[in-house]
């Protein structure tokens, strides 16, 4: 596993603020200022290059560069409808771009390339490639017909070739982790929100995923319940050994967690740069305006 | 095997026994639906007994097959005085069994009247029969309009059991013309692409249907993204 | 025993008794209703598997798959079931293949019923959310184990009331194989209207218990499922 040892935040902004500055033209579009140490180079672990997305005749994307590099945690942030769960699905292979290229890891994800030609990837290659990724969903998506140890062990046995007892062995660590290895034999209907999200996390985490996706992972529970959540991913950023894709409405949550804050909206990405910067001194209007919304909240002390 | 001069000359047998089939379904849909409004009512009645005695009825004729309660008022009721073409015995026969099905579909439709309208209904002092009229059946039916449709398509492909007691519609003749020609293969074929046709068609028409009450209905799109 | 009381009683009254009627009845109708439970099960059992076949095969994502089984479904669907049962039975020969009534009928009864369990199989799996496909897939798990661990699982729970409503749609369908000379329950009342007419209504009294008898069981357990089951998932 590479990991940025030192100064991992300032050198990601600089590739950032790279390719942003190439998109000038995009009236707003501000850089991060960020120190510019690039003698350690790192490959990013996933790279979205000019990735566009419709439904329809209504364009989600708008040909967006995105890189995440190895261990590097980034929230998103943005309005409704901007395109933030769009941006994971396709990481994630629940929906298709409609055009442009993601990279994991060096391999094109929607591509494979036959005698130097790019062609559509198919069930197989997706298969091969998707195992580095893992995602939490907002509405938790935990299986209904199987308890919370089988939810978790279900997929170490099937698509690892683990066997039963690895698996578990495997399952219930993370369960532990997630602070629910009492709840082994419970089903999820019988576990509150929180409960439900935090064997989720464990359920993705058990693959061993280079790369999590989390959207929106407390948006659907009761606000008592949001703490537990958010507790268990800031321990896990905490370990910094998976790089991490937060779509979060809890600004301050990721301002605590996240190395880098990318704003979205209509599709594109407006702004970004380190959490300090981003809610301190925003530079797009658009940003502000966004900011402002939460400032009632008292999410920026 | 397949001679087509043979499938144009019984055509035209076939095609005038069509309207008996239609008929038939028409007719037994309209006893249907009369006769499963009163079971309906029946067993929403505060008197017990009446409520008890209609539903022992419904799950009765539910569970026993169509063909043997045709049997029944075919064969049976004539010893009782009570002598009914193929016609009348067929469409009296369907009518019935599928009676139990509407009232289940009736039952449906009138729980998914909200409280609300039952109150409201009351408060503007309604008679019991105005409040039925006017305000609960036409909101209680309108959901159920496609399930009935689906339910006369049914009782269309079912209405060729009524060759079994001697009504002469479509499959009845395809016999009749087989046994005189020893040709089975197409009369038969045909009667069956006549029941797809028909089917067919019938159901295009409750989908449109089912479509365009969505349209007017709509109001919530369940999307999670 | 009953029977012998029964029948002893005729023979002390010389045959008047109401009962003795129903002793000479009830034997030959036993023997029929073997004949039908018999195409019962063996007929769920096959439509059963090609609810499946032709459930799954609709959804697939291979084209031709789904046209193929979407075309035999509606066919069978918008054909009626007794248009089927003498087609093979009285059409099918001229065609060069003579299958033996039995077996007729308990390919029209299971083809049939099978194109309607098809759709009972689609709208079970098309009811499961799309996270839980969703959920398979960020496992990483292939298409079949999806269907076989994530959703079919779920999904049978929902389709298990459905198909108990169909295992009594079939049980009456049964009946109409007397039509094709197969000896059902309802082929040994007809047989016996035309010898004892006079005793009609007792022979189809008779026929009309026996079939609740082995049918309200049915509707019992449909009941139970759907309660188990329907309401909320676990
Ligand atoms: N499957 C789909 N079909 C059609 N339109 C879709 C689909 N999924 C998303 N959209 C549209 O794409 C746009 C972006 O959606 P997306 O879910 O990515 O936004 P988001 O930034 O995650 O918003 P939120 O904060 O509300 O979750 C929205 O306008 C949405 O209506
Ligand atoms: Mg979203």
């Amino acid at each position: 596993m590479r990991r940025l040892k030192r100064n991992r935040v300032g050198h990601l902004i600089s590739k950032g603020s790279e390719r942003v500055s190439e998109m000038t033209e995009n009236n707003h579009v501000a850089v991060a200022e960020a120190p510019q140490s690039n003698q350690e180079q790192t490959e990013p672990i996933v790279r979205y290059r000019k990735v566009s997305k419709s439904f329809g005749d209504n364009q989600v994307l708008k040909e967006v560069d995105f890189d995440l590099y190895p261990g590097e945690r980034v929230a998103v942030i943005g309005p409704s409808g901007s395109g933030k769960t769009t941006m994971a699905r396709l990481l994630m292979t629940l929906e298709k771009p409609t055009s442009g290229t993601i990279e994991v890891d060096g391999r094109q994800l929607w591509h494979k390339e036959v005698k130097g030609k790019l062609v559509p990837a198919d069930e197989k290659h997706l298969h091969e490639v998707r195992g580095d990724i893992g995602m939490v969903f907002q509405h938790f998506h935990l299986f209904p017909h199987m308890n919370i140890l089988k939810n978790v062990s279900v997929a170490p046995i099937k698509v690892l070739g683990l066997s039963k007892e690895e698996a578990e062995e495997r399952a219930k660590t993370m369960l532990d982790k997630v602070g629910m290895s009492d709840k082994l034999e419970a089903y999820p209907a019988n576990l509150s929100g929180g409960q439900q999200q935090r064997v989720a996390i464990a359920r993705a985490l058990v693959m061993r995923p280079k790369v999590m996706l989390f959207d929106e992972p407390t948006s659907a529970l009761d606000p008592e319940l949001v703490g537990e959540v958010l507790d268990v991913i800031k321990e896990i950023a905490a370990e910094g050994e998976m790089a991490m894709m937060l779509i979060t409405h809890e600004m301050s949550f990721a301002r605590d967690v996240a190395d880098r804050i990318v704003f979205f909206d209509e599709g594109r990405i407006i702004e970004q740069g380190r959490p300090e910067q981003i809610f301190t001194a925003p530079k797009t209007d658009r940003l502000q305006e966004f900011l402002k919304r939460f400032e009632l909240n008292g999410s920026s002390s | 095997m397949w001679s087509w001069d043979f499938t144009f000359k019984i055509l035209p047998q076939l095609l005038d026994t069509l309207w008996i089939t239609i008929s038939a379904t028409i007719a037994a849909f309209a006893v249907a639906m009369i006769g499963g409004l009163i079971l309906a009512f029946a067993r929403r009645s505060t008197f017990r007994l009446l409520s008890w005695v209609t539903y022992a009825f419904i799950e009765f004729i539910r569970t026993t097959p169509p063909l043997v309660q045709l049997y029944v008022i075919f064969y049976v009721l004539p010893r009782y005085g009570l002598s009914l073409s193929p016609f009348t015995a067929g469409v009296i026969g369907l009518g019935i069994h599928y009676s139990t099905y509407l009232s289940e579909v009736y039952r449906a439709g009138i729980d998914s009247v909200p409280r609300g309208q039952w109150e409201a209904a009351t408060a503007l002092n309604f008679s019991p029969l105005q409040k039925w009229k006017t305000i609960i059946l036409p909101q209680a039916i309108r959901p159920v309009v496609p399930v009935m449709g689906n339910y006369l398509i049914v009782m269309l492909k079912e209405t060729p059991m009524l060759s079994a007691i001697t009504l002469v519609e479509l499959l009845g003749r395809a016999q009749i013309i087989g046994s005189n020609t020893f040709r089975y293969l197409e009369p038969i074929t045909l009667v069956g692409l006549f029941f797809l046709v028909l089917s067919y068609s019938a159901s295009r028409l409750v989908i449109r249907l089912e479509k365009r009450m969505n349209i007017n209905h709509h109001g919530k799109m369940d999307a999670a993204a | 025993m009953f029977l012998r009381t029964s029948l002893y009683y005729q023979a002390f009254d010389g045959g008047v008794i109401p009962i003795s009627v129903y002793a000479q009845i009830f034997p030959q109708l036993l023997e029929g209703a073997f004949v039908t439970i018999q195409l019962l099960i063996l007929s769920a059992i096959l439509g059963f598997l090609l609810s499946f076949l032709g459930g799954i095969g609709r959804l697939s994502r291979i084209d031709p798959i789904r046209w193929i089984s979407g075309f035999f479904v509606e066919f069978l669907r918008g054909t009626s079931l007794l248009v089927q049962l003498f087609w093979l039975f009285y059409a099918l020969p001229l065609l060069g293949i003579k299958l033996a009534p039995g077996l007729a009928g308990i390919l029209a009864l299971s083809l049939n019923y099978g194109a309607y369990g098809s759709e009972v199989v689609r709208g079970a799996i098309q009811s499961i959310p799309k996270g839980q496909t969703e959920a398979a897939i960020a496992l990483n798990m292939t298409p079949r184990q999806q269907m076989w661990h994530v959703i079919l699982p779920q999904a049978f729970r929902t389709m298990l009331p459905s198909f108990g409503n169909l295992f009594i749609e079939l049980l009456k369908g049964t009946a109409l194989v007397s039509l094709i000379t197969i000896p059902d329950m309802t082929f040994e009342a007809s047989a016996m209207r035309t010898n004892i007419e006079a005793n009609t209504p007792e022979i189809f009294t008779l026929l009309l218990l026996m079939y609740f008898v082995i049918g309200y069981p049915l509707t019992l357990a449909t009941r139970w499922l759907e309660r188990r089951f329907s309401v909320g998932r676990l």
